[in-house]
């Protein structure tokens, strides 16, 4: 491997080389995804584009290590995902990749701070300790005043916030987010993505996936699906 | 048209002179409408007439004497109307993009949902470059209200967001006619 090979790895977040996704439908078999190969560079804010049905969100799992493709290779933060076992594949999806989903998806006994802090405890952390971090991070999304509130007490946006919140607790190499507003407003919807650009801004790598041109203009980088190709790549320069 | 009531609405603020007011106007909706001195003069020049706004000489040192623009009471009442009265034209449907489709090959539908994908990346790229005014806007710490600029910024996103639905919605229609055909 020469230099600019060396180089070259160090930028890349994520690789897929020729990742396809079949699935079995009664006797015919639906190819969700075929053939992708894509680079997302460390720090980039990449947002694919497209209808439903293009496969879009079965990329995502596939990134996130929540799907593993039935053809070709993902490898995450230099981690192949491959040649390894379902448990290895859970542990790597814990501790290097946050999900941040449309439907929010928070348990509704919990504060938003245990609500943030669960993955860590989870992992075995001491309450103690996950608490302050926790809070740290619902500081950071604005959500200071609502640390002990459950989710019922928390508005859309809000809860939204402190999905964004849970998904960075364990520093993942990257935040992956699945139609993070479809359940929002405009306004509240465009405070989500100014609070992910600003997350974006200060290197935190984000991959999401939406039908909304809107949401996919906050990304430094579009990438649109077709009939689970990707179709059209558009890197945004500083004009 | 209306460049006469941003002008007025610009002078009901405080008076100025003709090259402030471009940068005042360019301050305001520069994002989005581009003016030359030769429009501002000629714009002035007719509001005078109208006596909707006067003006007071400057002297300066070893320069001509300038003019300070400044807006009269009629000018007041005329601007107050306006801004009160909602717009009762509706925009003009009038998309170069619909004459093209009108005129392209029938027999070559490809064509046409080539030229459609490639419609919709440039409406996406221009999407990226407003939003990416917006969130610089809304991260710079500004005195001056950029409310206005921001709600302009969002008029373009959604135009340009209704032309891509449009359009998927074409690429749509044109499958389906050809499925139809086959």
């Amino acid at each position: 491997m020469d230099r600019s090979d060396e180089k070259t790895e160090e930028l890349t977040m994520i690789e897929l080389r020729h990742a396809g996704r079949k699935f079995r439908q009664g006797l015919r078999e639906v190819k969700a995804l075929s053939d992708v190969s894509l680079v997302i560079r460390k720090g980039e804010f990449l947002s694919i584009m497209g209808p439903s049905g293009s496969g879009k969100s079965t990329l995502l799992n596939l990134i996130g290590g929540l799907d593993r493709p039935t053809e070709g290779e993902v490898i995450l933060d230099g981690r192949p995902l491959h040649g390894i076992t379902d448990d290895q594949v859970t542990l790597l999806r814990r501790r290097h990749v946050g999900y941040v989903f449309q439907f929010f998806n928070l348990l509704p006994l919990l504060t938003a701070c245990e609500n943030v802090g669960l993955p860590l405890l989870l992992d075995g952390l001491p309450f103690s300790k996950v608490k302050q971090k926790a809070e740290a991070l619902l500081e950071k999304v604005g959500l200071a005043e609502r640390i002990e509130h459950r989710p019922d007490q928390l508005s859309g946006g809000e809860m939204q916030r402190v999905a964004i919140a849970r998904a960075l607790i364990a520093d993942p190499a990257v935040l992956l987010a699945d139609e993070p507003t479809g359940n929002l407003d405009s306004h509240t919807g465009e405070e989500i993505f100014l609070l992910l650009k600003s997350l974006n801004d200060r290197g935190q790598t984000i991959v999401m996936v939406t039908h909304d041109p809107k949401a996919a203009a906050y990304g430094s980088r579009i990438v649109t699906l077709k009939d689970g190709h990707p179709a059209q790549d558009i890197c945004i320069g500083e004009d | 048209m209306s460049i006469k009531y941003a002008i007025l609405g610009i002078l009901a603020e405080r008076d100025l002179h003709g090259y402030e007011l471009k940068t005042n106007f360019d301050d305001k909706v520069g994002e989005f409408w581009s003016l030359n001195f030769g429009q501002i003069y000629s714009t002035l020049d007719r509001l005078e007439k109208d006596g909707l706004v006067t003006h007071d000489r400057q002297a300066q040192d070893k320069r001509p004497d300038r003019k300070i623009f400044s807006i009269t009471k009629k000018g007041r009442i005329i601007l107050t109307q306006w801004l009160s009265t909602p717009i009762s034209k509706v925009r003009a449907l009038r998309d170069e993009f619909f004459i093209k489709l009108v005129f392209m090959d029938k027999d070559n539908p490809a064509a046409v949902l080539d030229l459609i994908e490639k419609q919709k990346m440039l409406h996406l790229k221009h999407m990226n470059r407003l939003t990416r005014r917006k969130v610089a806007l809304k991260s710079k710490i500004c005195n001056r209200d950029t409310l206005p600029t921001e709600l302009l910024l969002d008029a373009g996103l959604f135009h340009a967001e209704a032309d891509i639905k449009w359009l998927t919605l074409c690429e749509t229609k044109i499958k389906t006619e050809i499925k139809r055909k086959e």
